[in-house]
């Protein structure tokens, strides 16, 4: 009798079973809102027509930064000061027209209203341009493209530090962030002609920027302008050739770089490494004197140095082939948070030597303006260019999407110098208030001790707030 | 009930329930026309997916708590390699104006994404393309016959989004190739018609990420394909997006489209 109740029981439970599975999927329906299930077909609620796609990007922006800065530097360093505080409200602009079948126009700029401890406002400090881009495209062939105007030319697979990114030198112009990824948003281009030709498998590419100005001086604060600053851009003669062709998944790009009767070579290399990881190379060479000379001999040329100033600290200024060279990796997790790690290596860069006796000099002569003016002009120098102080340089980041809730993005960074351990680091908190508005906080601190090279920089510390309205 | 009885009765159930498992292993067998598990894979692809190169537009609406809070609206370019029937996709974002321009390359294994104000083409990988408000994986167009290798669990009813009920081929799927992001699916395939109804989506340690319920199926390129997807956040179930596709149509898409130097050359239409 019992077996034939389980037998019984057996052949209930088989006839039931699509029953019982299916009525437990079902429970899933219950998430589903109720505005979702209701909508008629054919109709995504509250979405409407899907709209077209903008050919602009237009946002203002306030930024609000507070700067903490350090007494009794080692290297004093020289007048005048950064502002303890400033607010800059910026109108954003990017946008392109269609001028023909072929021809299209592309102009992206930023106007700037500043307000900042020391200065009067308004005054003609007040107000600066930045005139990123603006240039013609005509097209032809299918996909071969010859265009001219200021362009933003950029290269490169890492991010921290970008050796092949060759046109990146002396286009730095105000940022809140110092994350190397918020800074590109607001660079400036060069003037040149360039040629692009995209096939199948690859693409070439040649840019011509001629020579339009004397080089201009490097100053420690970006000095409010409407001027456009093409002395910054076109202060050298520079032609850049570059191509692309996928092997073995390593999406490699080669380049060569001439300016000034040097030539430089590069190479990009990425690669996926399971479904996490992505490893990326970025290498460029060529023969070149070294940093410290590099920064004398412009120094000297724009006027900023005496021309018989000594080289300070002392080096072997001889040129040589010189690598540069960024190589890391990705890593991406499923709770949505992003990390990326990578090793620097600038062999023009200060070495071990060379960062004891800058202050080791400074030191020793802090009363000396004329010796620690041109000790810091050093270090302007290496942030002009976008590249490392010292030869070694280690870099991570992280992000973390939809951090605790949904609209919250954390991020920090860090550059860490690896001969005395001091970093930069920034950490980073951005909040989609709406498809429209974002507020964004950043705090960044100088760590190291006095005779590091982040320990011995004038701004110990700073926080921004920012707030931006897209269009 | 004497404890012998009770040991009977136990035995008799456990005897039941093997018979049971047995009876659901063999399911597929019993129905004797039931295609492969393959090809009914194979079939609700092409359902879902059109035959030649095309665009639309998918307009992703987030809820949380039902409440819809975010909204991202993407231009799609896909053309699937009709040797290796592996898709390649290209996607833009119209909305909102904060990712304007901002653009998504798949051409496996390779993945891009370009931002036009840094002008800076990132690599990324498989995993990331999970990261962000909306799922990039949600929208791409994948052949899952292609990554996965299906088994036919049993034919079930099952209520579809708009609680009419089903008949369907379950089926469960594992990851057959390193271009399938998720390690295990199960859909739930409407027999007759070949139509998507139900996904579960899992991750590598079997956690349950995301359930989908296709819908609103409609003549669109040449055939019936369903125009919206409702993707539950298995692991926040207050979180519920749905993916409305619309302005289908035909688009010849070269070789040169899906490559990282022709990102910042794809003009907005």
């Amino acid at each position: 009798m019992p077996l034939r109740a389980g037998a019984r029981l057996a052949v209930m439970l088989c006839a039931a079973a699509p029953v019982l599975a299916s009525a437990q999927e079902n429970k899933d329906l219950d998430f589903i809102p109720g505005a979702v299930q209701g909508s008629a077909p054919g109709q995504a609620p509250e979405s409407g027509a899907p709209p077209r796609t903008p050919r602009g990007r237009y946002y203002l922006e306030d930024a609000l930064t507070w700067s903490s800065l350090r007494e009794g530097l080692v290297v004093p360093f020289p007048p005048p000061s950064p502002p303890r505080w400033q607010n800059r409200t910026s109108l954003d602009a990017f946008n392109q027209w269609d001028l023909g079948e072929h021809l299209t126009a592309t102009v992206s700029d930023r106007f700037n209203v500043l307000e900042q401890s020391g200065v009067g406002f308004p005054s003609r400090q007040s107000f600066r341009n930045d005139f990123r881009e603006g240039y013609v495209t005509w097209e032809p062939a299918t996909r071969n493209y010859l265009e001219t105007g200021r362009i933003n030319v950029r290269n490169g697979v890492a991010l921290g530090f970008n050796p092949t990114d060759f046109f990146k030198t002396r286009t730095l112009v105000d940022q809140a962030s110092l994350d190397p990824s918020v800074i590109r948003q607001n660079r400036l281009g060069t003037l040149m002609a360039r040629g692009q030709s995209i096939g199948d498998g690859g693409s070439a590419a040649i840019a011509w920027a001629p020579k339009f100005y004397s080089p201009a001086p490097i100053s420690s604060n970006a000095q409010p302008s409407l001027d456009p600053q093409f002395d910054k851009t076109n202060a050298a003669g520079r032609l850049l050739l570059s191509a692309n062709y996928d092997i073995a998944d390593l999406s490699p790009q080669a380049l060569v770089y001439h300016e000034s009767g040097r030539t430089k070579f590069g190479l990009n290399l990425s690669r996926q490494i399971g479904q996490s990881v992505v490893a990326y190379a970025e290498w460029a060479g060529g023969k070149q004197p070294n940093f410290i000379a590099q920064a004398l001999a412009y120094g000297k040329q724009t006027g900023t140095l005496p021309v018989n100033a000594p080289t300070l600290p002392p080096t072997d200024s001889a040129e040589r082939f010189r690598n540069d060279l960024a190589i890391g990796a990705s890593w991406s997790s499923a709770a949505k948070t992003t990390l990326n790690l990578e090793y620097h290596y600038h062999e023009a860069g200060f070495s071990r030597q060379d960062l004891k006796n800058w202050f080791a000099l400074g030191g020793a002569n802090a009363d000396l303006p004329a010796v620690t003016g041109e000790l810091w002009y050093i270090r302007g120098f290496a942030n002009a260019q976008q590249q490392p102080l010292t030869r070694h340089q280690v870099f991570l980041r992280a992000n973390w999407t939809d951090a605790f809730v949904s609209n919250l993005e954390l991020g920090a960074f860090a550059f860490v110098n690896l001969y005395d351990g001091s970093s930069l680091t920034q950490i980073s908190a951005s909040y989609y208030l709406s498809d429209t508005w974002t507020v964004r906080g950043y705090a960044t601190a100088n760590v190291g001790s006095k005779r590091s090279e982040r320990g011995s920089a004038l701004q110990a510390g700073g926080a921004i707030f920012q707030l931006v309205r897209y269009f | 009930m004497t404890r012998a009885m009770e040991r009977t009765a136990t035995r008799s159930i456990v005897a039941g329930l093997a018979t049971l498992a047995v009876l659901t292993a063999n399911a597929p067998a019993q129905q004797g026309n039931a295609p492969a598990a393959a090809d009914i894979l194979a079939a609700s692809d092409r359902v879902r997916n059109p035959d030649q190169a095309f665009r639309l537009t998918n307009t992703l609406i987030e809820y949380v708590k039902g409440q819809p809070r975010n909204r991202v609206v993407l231009a799609i370019y896909a053309r699937e390699d009709k040797g290796t029937r592996q898709f390649s996709n290209l996607v833009r974002y119209v909305d909102p104006p904060r990712d304007a321009g901002k653009m998504v390359l798949l051409n496996a294994p390779t993945l891009w994404f370009y931002d036009p104000a840094s002008k800076a083409s990132i690599r990324i990988s498989p995993q990331q393309r999970l990261i962000g408000q909306a799922s990039n994986a949600d929208v791409l167009t994948v052949n899952l016959a292609r990554d996965y290798a299906a088994k036919l669990v049993g034919e079930e009813t099952l209520q579809d989004a708009d609680r009419k009920e089903r008949d369907c081929w379950h089926l469960d799927m594992a990851a057959a190739t390193p271009d399938a992001l998720y390690s295990r699916v199960e859909l739930w395939i409407e027999r007759g018609t070949y139509r998507s109804v139900k996904g579960k989506f899992y991750s590598d340690s079997g956690r349950l990420l995301k359930i989908a319920y296709y819908r609103k199926y409609e003549l669109q390129l040449g055939a019936v394909r369903p125009t919206e997807t409702i993707i539950i956040d298995a692991v926040d179930s207050n979180l519920v997006t749905t993916v409305t596709s619309s302005a289908y149509r035909f688009q010849a898409i070269p070789d040169a489209w899906f490559q990282r130097d022709f990102l910042p050359r794809l003009k907005a239409d």
